[in-house]
């Protein structure tokens, strides 16, 4: 049906260009994971059953340490854990092995995602965990200004003020929304290509691509 | 006997729940990896202050005292959890290789962890000997990494 008034104009014109916007984001995705895919590391590292996987275990043995660091740190911020130690000194301490997790656990996270660039890019559940991983970051750098700017006036409080526990508590179920995803990408549910609904298929960035992928 | 047991298991309305239910196994896996952060979180911050690299301006009793606690409740959590998903999959199990060096290493960590370590920790630190307490944090830390590893090499093969 044609839009009638202006205000009616207005709407349908932005949900076209959301749509373009939204189609050439995923086109972009796609082509950027072909290019990926064509690589010989890419092939590499798929074929490789050792490889493979012990980039895979050590993804996930890192996660003792990154996620186990981040844990100690926001349990302490939640007034559970560690009370008798300054909330600052616990989080100044352990935030150099908690980065040293990180970076392995980003450069394995890398590969894995060279190895299968296209599935990948299309999965509704990496797209979730990038953005979660990015909601996780914004959440901890503002709460570490909090904690640079305040963390003194309160370090031994026996009960954190609201915004510590507040950032601790995001920080707790953002992380484990991380771990759902990262678990979840293994599984075939909404692949491209499966029946699903106009909502998964758009969520999954399913378009044809130019080497006959979907 | 333990073969029959894994195959009762997977026929079980446990086994049937786990494998007929879509996501279930998925997301028994997915809290069963929240517990293994938070029990490497609970390993390694008080194996690392024994080996003197994080928190060494606080006395290492204090640090095992409480990560001791959260030790507990994620190796329950990962037990029941483990089990459940042990149930969806268990012939499977059986007759992997993984899972058994899994299982082997879970023993020996769960037996060192009540038996020598935790008995080791409660006594005065500064009593003990350094290199003691230093190997029984690396010895810690290799037992909980073998778990890790080995059980994720379980969905690899077989």
């Amino acid at each position: 049906m044609r839009p009638q008034s202006p205000h009616e104009w207005a709407r349908f014109h932005c949900g076209i260009t959301r749509e373009l916007e939204a189609s050439v984001l995923n086109s972009l995705a796609l082509r950027f994971a072909e290019w990926v895919d064509s690589l010989s590391i890419s092939s590499s590292l798929h074929e490789s059953f050792y490889l493979y996987n012990w980039i895979e275990t050590t993804h996930v043995l890192t996660l003792m340490l990154s996620l186990g660091m981040l844990f100690v740190i926001d349990l302490r911020m939640l007034g559970w854990w560690l009370m008798d130690v300054p909330a600052t000194r616990i989080a100044e301490r352990l935030n150099r092995p908690m980065w040293i997790g990180f970076s392995i656990m980003i450069v394995t996270g890398i590969l894995l995602y060279v190895a299968i660039p296209i599935r990948t890019t299309q999965s509704v559940w990496f797209r979730l965990k990038l953005i979660l991983l990015v909601a996780a970051a914004i959440n901890a750098i503002a709460f570490n200004k909090y904690l640079a700017a305040t963390g003194k006036t309160w370090d031994l409080d026996k009960i954190p003020p609201k915004r510590a526990r507040y950032a601790a508590g995001a920080s707790l179920c953002l992380w484990a929304g991380v771990i759902v995803c990262g678990r979840f990408i293994a599984y075939d549910w909404f692949d491209c290509g499966k029946e699903m609904s106009a909502f998964m298929n758009w969520a999954a960035g399913c378009i044809a691509s130019a080497a006959g992928h979907h | 006997m333990i073969e029959s047991f894994f195959s009762w298991l997977e026929t079980s309305a446990l086994g049937a729940f786990v494998k007929d239910q879509g996501a279930t196994f998925a997301t028994i896996e997915a809290v069963h990896l929240m517990a293994l952060a938070v029990l490497g979180g609970s390993v390694l911050v008080s194996d690392l202050r024994l080996c003197n690299v994080v928190l060494t301006d606080v006395p290492s009793k204090t640090v095992t005292d409480n990560a001791h606690k959260y030790f507990k409740i994620s190796l329950i959590v990962l037990l029941v959890t483990g089990f459940v998903m042990l149930s969806g999959v268990a012939v499977k199990c059986y007759h992997n290789f993984y899972y058994w060096v899994k299982m082997a290493a879970l023993a020996a960590g769960i037996l060192f962890a009540f038996f020598v370590r935790a008995p080791l920790l409660q006594r005065d630190h500064a009593e003990l000997n350094p290199m003691t307490l230093k190997l029984v944090a690396l010895a810690s830390m290799s037992l909980w990494f073998l778990v890790a590893a080995s059980g994720r090499w379980i969905g690899f093969s077989g």
